[in-house]
């Protein structure tokens, strides 16, 4: 019988969705993601989930409990670090615990550590521990990272030719540039859960597009560009989706086609509230226009809302003059 | 003669006003909102209505305010802008080289930072409201005075009292302690004020290049105190505009003027629009788990806009059925 695993859609699935969707179906398992959040998936998530946690954890926590009963294994990694020298978010450190402790009736958990701290060839080793409950054959899951790896270096490369995750996991063939039309480009910089998931960020990017402005976001931007202004910091940042926002943005900033930057933040979010600081100080500098957005469940469609077209106009009138003059 | 009007359906006050073709304001009504928006508007355009220059003809109409959906749809706006844009646009050319607007009202404040007439920056308050009118308006009312009295009475204080603003709630509790301890009303006043205004500096406009000229707007500007006050934390002249309390109704206008100006026609249903039967109402949809909650205005019992729907399930089938 096939072996069914279900993926929660949260956190990091934003990035790696690719390569572990191909890694378990090479195994000759079946891969279960769930829906995009709902209403219903938050109040899950927040009756589960301690109090002190950001909202795409407590997010996170609602997907989990909606693959309760329909899979034999959740996958829920624990990611201490996916880049050598880098760190990610401690909350994701202690997410599988988190929700073994908080969730009841759950299937079993596949929650392998992924630590690349050390270096990036520790992987393979990481992963085959993934495949050690359904499948123990050697040349099968070497095949199938083989080909995990190489979807992930697909996936990759359609972000880096501008395209956003959703699109990026599907089959269609990359466009040429940025879709015609739109008057003005806006730069999203956030953590992937919070930027992508249409539902906690109230829909940011339609919103955006529906103004006729193009989007763009720090993973359209290729790793060495990040790293390169990333390195202009006078230290080393150690949290990997820190320094891709805080890199990412000083890019923008120096790149004439991003008319503006939208920073979107967790309330309650460490990391933030520190790379936000660093972002707008220089945005101050450069002149750029930029607006930040703190998400919380209370959040107020209003005045989010509100601030996203008054953002927009700034954006408009400000290109607007610099073409006349 | 040819008018444009704007409308401006805040938490507080509902506010109209009509500019001429040159974009003065010839006549301006403010009223309480009262907790029914579409009332109050109704309200506002049979006054309006009646202060009419003989043979007005309405070209344009902008909508603003937390209810500017709402009065858009109802008066037929040919702009609907948000409250930012709005009260910047007004500020810039009722006062020109505007370099810095403070707007306080009813239930929100921001700042908005404007350089050669264009907005560079701006905030607006997040998870407080403090020292916005509906607090200020609570605590005269706690003090049983007048709230057009308040900022007169606290002019007179010659030592005003520290009041701890962080939070309204904390500053009401501050205040009585203050009062129990034997101060006079006036330096209470004159001490609320401060605080207010070290709330708002330090929330809405940490970290914003404030710089002259300052203008102060909104219904909270009527307050001489509160302008005191901001005039001493920033060691500046603050400037309180004419029609300084229907900003965002004049810069809504202003804009449909713009608009229209390209020689597209007005949607505006005519002051009728006061007659007619609105009402507004909302149902739980349940086509997914998100279960949004979806208003729906009816003008003579006819479906004439929904929103509150985040797929665009029931908005976009009002769109369908007018072309239909």
């Amino acid at each position: 019988m096939t072996v069914k695993i279900g993926i929660p859609r949260s956190l990091l699935f934003y990035y790696y969705y690719p390569l572990w969707k191909t890694f378990f179906e090479g195994l000759g398992a079946e891969v279960t993601v769930t829906g995009p959040s709902t209403k219903a998936v938050l109040e899950e998530g927040l009756g589960l989930c301690v109090d002190e946690a950001c909202l795409p954890v407590k997010v996170a926590f609602g997907h989990v409990a909606a693959l309760r009963g329909k899979v034999d294994f959740i996958f829920v990694p624990r990611l201490v670090s996916v880049f050598p020298r880098e760190y990610i978010c401690p909350k994701f450190l202690g997410f599988p615990d988190m929700v073994r402790s908080c969730v009841g009736g759950l299937p079993g958990l596949i929650d392998i550590n992924i630590n690349l701290y050390r270096r990036e060839k520790d992987l393979y080793r990481q992963l085959r521990e993934a495949a050690s409950p359904f499948c123990r054959n050697p040349l099968r899951i070497a095949a199938a990272f083989g080909e995990a790896l190489a979807e992930h270096r697909r996936f990759t490369e359609r972000l880096e030719a501008g395209m956003l995750p959703d699109d990026a996991f599907g089959d269609r063939e990359v466009a040429g540039g940025k879709p015609g039309g739109e008057n003005w480009t806006v730069a999203l910089v956030g953590h992937p859960y919070n930027i992508y998931d249409s539902f906690i960020n109230l829909n940011i990017i339609k919103r955006i597009r529906e103004a006729r402005m193009n989007v763009v976001t720090a993973d359209n931007v290729p790793g060495p560009v990040v790293d390169r202004y990333a390195g202009t910091l006078s230290k080393r940042l150690f949290w990997t989706l820190g320094r891709r926002m805080v890199g990412s943005a000083y890019y923008f900033m120096d790149n004439p086609a991003i008319d503006g930057i939208i920073h979107v933040a967790s309330f309650a979010c460490g990391p933030d509230s520190m790379t936000g600081e660093l972002i707008q100080r220089r945005a101050r500098r450069t002149g750029t226009p930029f607006l930040s957005l703190t998400l919380d469940e209370h959040a107020g469609e209003a005045g989010i809302v509100t601030r996203i077209e008054a953002f927009l106009d700034m954006v408009a009138m400000k290109s607007e003059l610099s073409t006349l003059s | 003669m040819i008018g444009f009007l704007g409308l401006d359906v805040g938490s507080v006050s509902t506010n109209l006003v009509l500019l001429n073709e040159e974009g003065r304001v010839l006549k301006s009504v403010y009223l309480r909102t009262s907790g029914r928006p579409i009332a109050a508007l109704q309200k506002g355009l049979r006054q309006l209505c009646g202060l009419l220059p003989a043979k007005t003809a309405i070209r344009g109409v902008g909508a603003t305010g937390s209810g500017r959906h709402l009065a858009g749809i109802i008066a037929g706006a040919d702009v609907v802008k948000n409250e930012i844009t709005s009260h910047a646009a007004a500020a810039y050319r009722l006062v020109p080289g505007v370099r810095t607007v403070l707007e306080i009202g009813g239930q929100d404040s921001k700042i908005i930072i404007i350089r050669n007439g264009v907005v560079v920056d701006f905030a607006m308050n997040t998870v407080c409201a403090a020292g916005t009118g509906s607090f200020l308006d609570q605590q005269a009312a706690r003090l049983n005075i007048k709230i057009e009295d308040f900022g007169k009475a606290a002019l007179k204080s010659a030592a005003p009292v520290r009041i701890a603003g962080r939070c309204a709630v904390f500053a009401e509790s501050d205040m009585i302690h203050k009062q129990q301890m034997g101060y006079d009303l006036p330096d209470i006043l004159a001490g609320l004020c401060e605080a207010l205004v070290r709330n708002y500096l330090n929330n809405v406009g940490k970290g914003k290049d404030i710089s002259d000229p300052v203008v102060f707007q909104g219904g909270v500007a009527a307050n001489q105190g509160m302008k005191a006050a901001f005039e001493r934390a920033l060691q500046t002249e603050v400037i309180i505009p004419p029609h300084f309390d229907v900003m965002g109704a004049v810069g809504a206008a202003m804009l449909a003027r713009d608009y229209v100006s390209r020689g597209i026609p007005t949607k505006f249903k005519g002051f009728g629009a006061a007659e007619t039967d609105f009402r507004a109402g909302s149902f739980e949809c349940d086509g997914c788990p998100n279960l949004c909650e979806v208003v729906e205005i009816k003008e003579e019992g006819r479906v004439i806009a929904r929103w509150g729907d985040r797929c665009g399930r029931w908005s976009i089938r009002v769109a369908r059925e007018k072309i239909s």
